[in-house]
């Protein structure tokens, strides 16, 4: 027993080291759920289960933003897509009834899927050819830690972005205005209704 | 051989109290449950003046455990036209989001046991509050699966009712929370209870305070906003086809996402566990007023009568959302002022 405390000992497992193989590990556990789950989604052939792969897929990627300290995009992430969005999207599904697809393999699944093929092998290949650049910017992990995702988040986009910031809400705005507008039907009263 | 074993633990004793904390309160709420069944049915009894459970065991205390091991020993029926998949998943998913979602209530000062410091929460996050609306809103997905997988026509009107109440609620939810946010410049649940040590929030925050409380109750689809169940119209909505333990998960759902509304209008409102008379016990204090608002829960329930659907729409889109962004913005305001004065 002692021989086998000391053995286990002497790896000398820090704090540090057991954190960074377990985030490895879990890293990769995660992006490949998110793959999975981003393949069932057009794979499936039942609506509703494609609409949940994709929560799936929405879940995971949260877990990676929390995975590498970006706390407060991992619950925006939640909190908009996976919990605002697509509850809409299930509210259609259920209600419009899901019908599975039929699966045939015609000439233009098969187009499609060498297409896919191809598109896929093609980015095997970027893949291999070059790596992507790092984002450089005044946040560093030290700023992070002390400030808070949330925090920082907020200074940046309302000092460095502020135009773009509230552009990109005036868009909302406008498109929230346009979708009302655009589904306003003409009412008309209850008795009118009836006789036409 | 015990010094050795406790030597070789020492540097992971964050580890081990993760664990023990995360089994404390998983089981410590699943314990609430029952005795907060029997408060209700014995409340409910005193309003509607009749006796409520009286015959197992004294004043029917023992009437809840009962109740469960009459759950466990039922036959689960499971209708052939449902979806299998999903009708299982979904009470599992209710009873998940609304564990994990208690994990990051703080119910107390940090204490020291044996050189140790022990936060009591389960999880002490800079963002707890919009984690807890990001988990909460999760739970949503377990009644429409519901809803869904049943295959029946009252159980999906069910399962879409609450969605689409739970989403225009956590609308005014959210932002009658930013105004204690903006107050208290912290999401971090802890922060927002140590800034309310001289006055709780729901005095200078009264309105924010009452449009949380009546938004929370809808969320948690309690009477009179619960429209997702009503007997009278959808049988028992969104659980119609669920029985044995299956059912009794989604109530054990329910019951957990009211303690935890009970536990966040504490935090965020009611000064969480400063006592303001000069007590210092405070994970009693909490408890106690997180017990109250149960009882206002209880009082609720037994009190009004359900509303009609449009009308619950109309009431959260129509008066809460412009109400509570109205009360936001001159919470902002206030604060703009106080910091530039």
């Amino acid at each position: 027993m002692m021989e086998f405390l000391d053995q286990l000992w002497s790896f000398s497992l820090d704090r540090e080291t057991v954190y960074g193989l377990f985030q490895q590990s879990l890293v990769f556990v995660i992006g490949m759920t998110a793959v999975l789950a981003s393949l069932g989604v057009v794979l499936c052939a039942s609506p509703i289960y494609s609409a949940l792969y994709l929560i799936g897929n929405m879940v995971c990627l949260a877990l990676l933003f929390l995975l590498f300290n970006a706390e407060f995009l991992a619950v925006v992430q939640v909190v908009v897509y996976a919990g605002a969005v697509m509850i809409l999207f299930l509210f259609i599904i259920a209600l419009l009834g899901s019908k599975e697809e039929k699966r045939d393999l015609s000439f233009q699944n098969f187009m499609g899927l060498s297409f896919v093929g191809t598109l896929f092998c093609e980015l095997l290949l970027a893949m291999t050819v070059g790596e992507t650049q790092p984002v450089e910017g005044g946040v560093t992990p030290e700023v992070l830690a002390e400030l808070g995702s949330a925090k920082a988040i907020g200074i940046e986009l309302f000092s460095h972005h502020i135009v773009p910031f509230e552009l990109a809400s005036l868009l909302l705005l406008v498109a929230a205005v346009g979708i009302i507008s655009l589904a306003k039907f003409t009412y008309k009263p209850l008795r009118k209704r009836t006789r036409t | 051989m015990i010094d050795d074993i406790l030597n070789f633990l020492d540097p992971y004793w964050w580890l081990i109290i993760g664990v023990v904390k995360a089994v404390v309160i998983a089981v410590g709420l699943l314990t609430v449950v029952s005795p907060l069944v029997w408060l209700e049915r014995r409340l409910m009894g005193r309003f509607q003046v009749r006796r409520g459970p009286n015959r197992v065991g004294p004043f029917g205390l023992i009437q809840p455990f009962v109740d469960v091991v009459k759950l466990l020993f039922k036959e689960n029926i499971v209708q052939k036209s449902a979806d299998k998949f999903l009708f299982y998943l979904a009470p599992a998913i209710v009873v998940f989001t609304a564990i994990v979602t208690f994990s990051a209530i703080p119910f107390g000062e940090p204490i020291e046991i044996g050189g140790q410091t022990v936060g009591l929460w389960g999880a002490n996050l800079n963002i707890g509050l919009l984690f807890i609306f990001a988990v909460s809103s999760m739970g949503i997905y377990g009644i429409v699966i519901a809803g869904f997988s049943s295959n029946n026509k009252y159980s999906l009107m069910g399962g879409l009712r609450s969605s689409a109440q739970m989403i225009s609620y956590e609308l005014t939810l959210g932002l009658t929370a930013l105004c204690v946010v903006i107050m208290s410049g912290s999401l971090n649940l802890y922060e927002i209870v140590k800034s309310q040590s001289a006055i709780p929030n729901a005095i200078p925050l009264f309105p924010a305070f009452v449009l949380f409380f009546i938004a929370g109750v809808a969320e948690t689809n309690r009477a009179p906003f619960d429209l997702p169940e009503a007997e009278q119209e959808l049988v028992a909505g969104f659980f119609t086809e669920y029985s044995g333990m299956k059912f009794a998960l989604f109530f054990l759902g329910e019951y957990v996402n009211m303690i935890t509304m009970s536990a966040l209008v504490t935090i965020l409102f009611l000064g969480g566990w400063n006592s303001y008379i000069g007590l210092d016990i405070p994970i009693l204090i909490f408890a106690f007023k997180v017990f109250l608002l149960l009882c206002v829960f209880i009082w609720l329930r037994s009190t009004f009568p359900r509303i009609r659907y449009d009308r619950l729409m109309t009431f959260g889109w129509k008066f809460l959302l412009p109400a509570s962004l109205v009360i936001m913005l001159f919470y902002s305001a206030v604060k703009v002022y106080s910091v530039t004065a």
